[in-house]
């Protein structure tokens, strides 16, 4: 049958729609613009009938519409723009999940990333990953990572010479240079890299070393683990570190170790010890945590007993300890390692009894107690808490050993002195940030301007590049192929979401190169590396290749690093005796100045990254800036304080000529006579976000005294510096928002957290309502379980929340405004007994959306954007919010945020300008927002929605499913929030309450839950489990410990510029 | 005193009070008429790249509706067809038919063909086709008889309110699963005995007797049975489709 196909017919009605009027009147732009819009057509007006005849059909339904002249009212045109051959697996719009690794010095973290329609846009941890046991977690850092790859400040061109170059040049570039260098075995080429426990970079380097043996090979971490490294060499033989157990541990003590920190810790120890501290009744066994440290770290918040001590005097402790230990076991290498150590001389005193009777903690553990050290404290401390481990017995049972994943390496002292001796003509610095993060002393901008050739790959232009001879933009790990090993040894892997964005370059594509290999395309690299590692590798190599991609991990690849742990009595004390030296404060007068890791910037390297810079530092709420902390009593001393956002800034000078200043911020709890000051800030050359943050605390710090300097050389300058900080008070007002108790509390009476402060006068009835609600009528009700007594204050969640909801970042003014848009936030509190102890407890209670049953905000709205769902949820509807902010003021729990400006659609730093500056957030913002989650605009309130998106996804999985049948209800903890899903301990657990089997159900069910504010009758959704203490009742102070059981009943008594205040008010 | 204006300025002030109410209710009608997308979207057929036809297609030809929109049964996204999906049959068949050029330009650039987005909910409203089309929402209830449309046109106004309607009564649209791609189906066309075999009788109707072959169902028969079903609950609440 022959078909006729017809040219469309005439439009009905001859409604048709046009862009403008310049079409219709036919002025010069017109066929321009026809151009756009009919590609074929266009092309007709050459001539011809069918050309003619659409010239006049457009002429014709123009001027139709002229007379109504709404066109420019209409929807703009848009288009639908599908793939020309199918792409494998993408099905518009939905998510693909792929497993993948962060690369990390402390070992890979394992991820699963989701990806939207080939972009990368969220991070979760690998559930299936061994350390992850079934539920996956990440940090912070690796949260943020995402926004990272989409910066929009990331070098997007090779540079020679500050000029503009392409890829294709510097690979020429670099082909001369590898015949060069390989004619002369080498020699004068060197390479500083960044700590990277990866098997491809390894084998690369040993195939690089093979070719060209003299070329030098050095590693530089600002923060890394040299310490440690060093003192688990004398202690267990070369290529051995240690590996900590927490979840075999009764007993742990940190000495100056934030292992709970995601700036020092790992996902793994985090998991392990919390694992410890999940206790549903009472009697059940708990944890005992003893921190020594010099100022408040989440560990420290964690610690059943905590020491404050100057982090100079760490080692002292440690000193005293082992002599207890070894008294009380007579272990041979224990007291000799101490008695070596002892002659230093340092001295310092405790609180009477504290290490007695720690030591007969850490004694009546035996086998089950652990002692760990910070990476900034001495090789000394880290043998002795090596020696006392090995004393306890923990070796083999709280702490095993590893093989460690890289070979040793020149450092960056060594490499200084080839190139002062002239011996390096090229240096290519691949990562890292030298000219800004090494030692003061090595002076290294000038000299790295000494050497000839310096090619540098980085992600951003920085103070590095801008003193290289050749800057190639760097691969982010969303971009290449590359493998790992995590903290426990499994091997990982890394795969590209993303082709590299602007061309860049991995290291691995560098050492290939000078492997003889050509750039790589695909994962042949990794693929080598795998065949090496894989003992499957040689049956079938796909299968066990694509499990191993599939999976994340290779199983089984982590217990072939294990390695027997036995203290090396013998090796240590002629090396004790000469290097490893216990700090200790210097003489009378003398300030201690600490290093510490940033918890927005690690060591610089974040500082870029606006969600990092947002997200408020656990402990002082401080966003977008560093400070130097110091404690009450020394604040008073230096006659500084701080102000509504703003502290005095002080000078900091050494007599090594080193010299800052930075602004203090009076920190309860922390030690007296210490300052403490993170390192990241203050960077020169970076990009727009980072510019202008904070004071670089770097000058400071020398090859001699990375961690700690003495200086008695501190004083105020009588300037102040504007801090942005988001908590600015400590107490609870009396409200006992947060709840904790002891075991022992907890054991007499299980319920104690019921009937705190105001609680404890309700009536068994309940309050009344006034206001008529919603029934709530939906199959699955929504709730949560927060459980305080494993939630660490890692914030992983807050930037979770911020990447899964297309949350913007405000500023550092904005923030001191208070205008923050995080939907979730951890309150932080101090608690003493007394109001001006120096030795506050300190908590932290996640706090967002409570999604009241009987909801203030609601019952307040003038024109319902707010109101509640069948299934509990208060659900709030963006397009019809006037912007009343009635609701924010009517919302106990503060818990909704306000669209003061245009925040993702303005430049953060002119917001003021409105309508005068240029509109529109750059493209590869764009690219990571969530497509399920609406982009909030100006004038309207917004706040926690328990994921919706993520229910509703959800819901309309398990409608497809049921098709045409009535299996419609949500299958039980199918899905997570995205709070969750980060939360590497469960501390936060969502569901649906009235399914028994849920797991928030079984949460819900623990003694301990109460509801924040249960006095109002807002019937919150959300449970709170009390925190417990563990404390040893023998420890001198025990009887203070968990002091919100009766932080509400304080007086106010202390009066602070004449202001009474309840607790700490610096 | 003389008067200083005429007579006839008397009559001016309720002049202007009618002649702006007059305006006023114009410029109200008006917007209330124009401005709705009953007015602005419906009928709104933009010229496409292709010269397509689905009434060929989808009507004489009979194709399905997903051989073409492949994942509209398991995305929110009823995606375009991709050059690919053309070029399976016009590689041989028409394969020299002008109206393809475009066709098969994007075939051998590699650029795809920009085709003119018709039916859009806004950046607020998460619409989702998986879940209408699996449990028993037809293609035509939003789009229209695109079978019978040789250019396709916004059939339904897509408005909130209009969405609404159906979520509140959703048995005027149901209809058995096999039939959400027959655009042509009609509710008398459907044989109310393997119907109410299969899924039972409407409720309120259980005495009536379904076996004879002269028994027409209605739509609403048809909805409430498959509604009463399947558990058809749509959300109601703000949040089903703003997030």
């Amino acid at each position: 049958m022959k078909r006729v196909f017809k040219h469309p017919p005439e439009p009905r009605g001859g409604k048709k729609y046009w862009r403008s009027l310049e079409e219709l009147a036919g002025t010069p732009g017109f066929e321009a613009a026809l151009e756009r819009e009919f590609p074929q057509g266009a092309a007709e007006f050459q001539g011809g009938e069918v050309s003619r005849r659409h010239f006049m059909r457009i002429m014709g339904a123009s001027t139709a519409l002229a007379g109504i002249g709404l066109a420019g009212c209409r929807r703009p045109e848009m288009h639908l723009v599908p793939f020309t051959r199918s792409a494998e697996w993408v099905i518009p719009g939905k998510f693909l999940f792929y497993t993948s690794s962060m690369p990390s010095a402390r070992g890979y973290v394992p991820l699963i990333v989701s990806t939207y329609e080939g972009r990368p846009t969220k991070i979760e941890g690998n559930p299936y990953h061994p350390i992850n046991d079934g539920h996956g977690g990440t940090d912070l850092y690796a949260q943020a990572s995402v926004l990272d790859l989409y910066d929009p400040d990331r070098a997007r061109s090779f540079l020679e010479k500050e000029t503009e170059s392409d890829g294709a040049k510097f690979e020429k570039f670099l082909d001369q240079l590898i015949a060069a260098y390989s004619a002369k075995q080498g020699d004068g080429l060197a390479f500083l890299m960044e700590e990277d426990p990866s098997p491809t970079r390894e084998r690369l380097r040993a195939e690089v070393e093979k070719r060209l043996p003299m070329a030098r090979w050095c590693v530089y971490e600002p923060l890394g683990t040299d310490n440690t490294a060093t003192a688990e060499e004398i202690g267990f033989g070369p290529g051995v570190r240690m590996r900590p157990l927490l979840d075999k541990a009764d007993v742990v003590l940190a000495l100056d170790s934030d292992f709970l920190g995601c700036a020092e810790g790992t996902i793994e120890g985090i998991k392990g010890f919390t694992k410890r501290r999940r206790i549903d009744q009472p009697g059940g066994k708990m944890n005992r945590l003893y921190v020594v440290e010099n100022r408040y770290t989440v560990t420290g918040g964690m610690a059943d007993h905590r020491l404050r001590i100057p982090a100079s005097q760490v080692g002292v402790f440690a000193l005293q300890l082992a002599s207890e230990i070894s008294t009380a076991t007579g272990d041979a290498t224990l007291t000799g390692v101490s008695q070596t150590l002892g002659k230093t001389g340092a001295t310092a005193s405790f609180p009477a009894g504290w290490v007695e009777e720690l030591a007969k903690d850490l004694l009546a553990n035996r086998g089950r107690a652990l002692v760990l050290a910070g990476p900034r404290q001495p090789v000394g401390v880290h043998l002795l808490a090596a020696a006392i481990n090995s004393a306890l017995g923990a070796l083999g049972n709280t702490v095993t050993g590893i093989v460690a994943a890289t070979k040793p390496a020149a450092t960056i002292g060594d490499l200084h002195k080839d190139i002062e001796d002239k011996k390096v003509t090229t240096l290519f610095i691949l990562g890292g940030n030298p000219v800004y993060d090494a030692p003061a002393d090595l002076e290294w901008g000038k000299l790295q301007q000494s050497v000839p050739n310096v090619i540098r790959v980085g992600q951003l232009v920085d103070e590095t590049s801008s003193l290289a001879t050749w800057h190639v933009p760097r691969a982010h790990y969303l971009e290449y192929w590359g493998d790992g090993r995590s903290a426990d040894g499994t091997y990982v892997a890394v795969q590209p979401m993303i082709l590299p964005l602007y061309g860049g370059w991995s290291d691995n594509d560098v050492l290939a190169k000078f492997a003889g290999l050509p750039k790589p395309v695909g994962p042949e690299l990794v693929q080598e590396s795998f065949r090496q590692i894989s003992p499957e590798a040689g049956a079938d190599f796909d299968a066990a290749w694509n499990k191993f991609l599939h999976d994340g991990f290779l199983a089984g690849s982590g217990p072939g690093m294990e390695q027997a742990l036995f203290f090396l009595s013998a090796a240590s004390g002629a090396y004790i005796g000469e290097n490893a030296n216990l700090a200790a404060l210097s003489g009378p007068g003398n300030y201690e100045i600490v290093f510490t890791p940033d918890f927005h910037t690690y060591d610089g390297r974040y500082n870029n990254n606006g969600w990092l810079q947002e997200a408020p530092d656990p402990i002082t709420k401080l966003t977008w800036d560093n400070a130097a902390l110091i404690s009450p009593a020394t604040a008073k001393e230096l006659g500084v304080r701080n102000y509504e956002a703003a502290g005095d800034i002080i000078e900091i000078s050494l007599e090594n000529g080193g010299k800052i200043e930075a602004p203090v911020l009076v920190a309860p709890g922390h030690a007296d006579r210490s300052i403490s000051i993170s390192l990241g800030y203050g960077r020169t050359v970076t990009g727009r976000v980072g510019t202008g943050t904070g004071c670089n605390a770097y000058p400071l710090r020398t090859s001699t005294a990375p961690y700690f300097a003495f200086t008695q050389n501190v004083a105020a300058t009588g300037r102040r510096g504007a801090l942005a900080i988001t908590q600015e008070h400590f107490s609870m007002e009396g409200r006992a928002q947060i709840r904790e108790g002891t075991t022992e509390t907890f054991e007499k009476n299980p319920t104690f957290a019921k009937v705190m402060g105001m609680d404890a006068e309700l009536s068994k009835a309940g309050n009344p309502s006034i206001y008529t609600h919603p029934p709530l009528t939906g199959q699955e009700q929504w709730g949560m379980a927060i459980d305080l007594n494993t939630c660490t204050g890692c914030n992983a969640c807050v930037i979770a929340c911020q990447a899964e909801n297309n949350s913007p970042i405000v500023g550092k003014e904005q923030v001191i405004n208070g205008r923050e848009m995080h939907w979730m936030r951890l309150d932080r509190y101090f608690a003493s007994s007394e109001g001006s102890d120096p030795d506050p407890e300190m908590l932290f209670e996640p706090m967002l959306c409570q999604q009241c049953e009987n909801a203030p905000c609601e019952t307040v709205c003038p024109v319902n954007a707010t109101v509640h769902t069948p299934d509990g949820l208060n659900s709030m509807a963006y397009n019809r919010c006037i912007g009343t902010r009635y609701c924010a003021n009517n919302c106990p729990y503060k818990v909704r945020r306000f669209n003061f400006f245009d925040y993702t659609q303005r430049p953060i730093t002119a917001l003021y300008r409105g309508p005068l500056t240029q509109k529109g957030a750059p493209d590869t913002i764009k690219m990571q927002k969530n497509p399920n989650v609406t982009v909030r605009m100006r004038g309207v309130m917004e706040k926690c929605t328990f994921c919706v998106q993520r229910i509703e996804e959800a819901r309309i999985a398990t409608k497809v499913m049921a098709g045409a049948s009535d299996r419609v209800k949500i299958p039980v903890d199918s899905f997570q929030s995205a709070c969750q899903q980060a939360c590497p301990n469960e501390a936060i657990v969502f569901g649906d309450i009235t399914e028994p089997e849920s797991k928030v159900s079984k949460l819900r069910g623990s003694p301990r839950g109460y509801r924040v504010l249960e006095y109002l009758n807002t019937s919150p959704r959300i449970l709170y489990l009390a925190r417990l203490r563990n404390p040893n009742p023998r420890m001198p102070g025990a009887e203070k410990i968990a002091a919100f059981e009766t932080e509400y009943k304080a007086e106010p008594t202390e009066t602070y510029e004449g202001q009474p205040r309840n607790g700490y008010y610096p | 005193m003389a008067n200083f204006f005429p007579r006839w300025a008397n009559w001016i002030p309720l002049k202007i009070v009618v002649i702006l109410g007059v305006m006023g209710t114009a410029a109200i009608a008006g917007v209330w008429y124009y401005f709705t997308p009953k007015y602005t979207r419906v009928g709104y057929q933009p010229v496409q790249p292709v010269p397509f036809s689905h009434e060929i297609h989808a009507g004489e030809l009979g194709m399905d509706c997903r051989y073409c929109h492949s994942f509209v049964e398991v995305s929110y996204h009823s995606n375009v067809p991709n050059t690919q999906v053309c070029m399976n049959c016009h590689s041989q068949i028409q394969k020299d038919n002008p109206k393809l050029a475009a066709v098969r330009t994007s075939w051998a650039t590699g650029q795809p063909v920009t085709w003119i987005q018709i039916h859009k909910t806004p950046d607020y409203a998460y619409y989702n086709h998986s879940v209408h089309v699996n449990r028993g929402i037809s293609c035509v209830s939003c789009h229209g008889q695109v079978n019978h449309m040789s250019v396709v046109y916004h059939d339904q106004p897509l408005s909130m309110s209009w969405c609404l309607d159906c979520h509140r009564h959703p048995e005027n649209a149901l209809r058995p699963r096999e039939d959400v791609y027959n655009l042509d189906w009609k509710p008398e066309d459907e044989n109310a005995k393997s119907f109410v075999a299969k899924y039972g009788k409407p409720p309120g109707e259980e005495d009536r007797d379904f076996s004879r072959d002269d028994v027409k169902l209605t739509q609403l028969e048809i909805g409430n049975t498959l509604k009463h079903d399947w558990y058809v609950n749509p959300p109601e609440n703000c949040a089903g489709c703003h997030r």
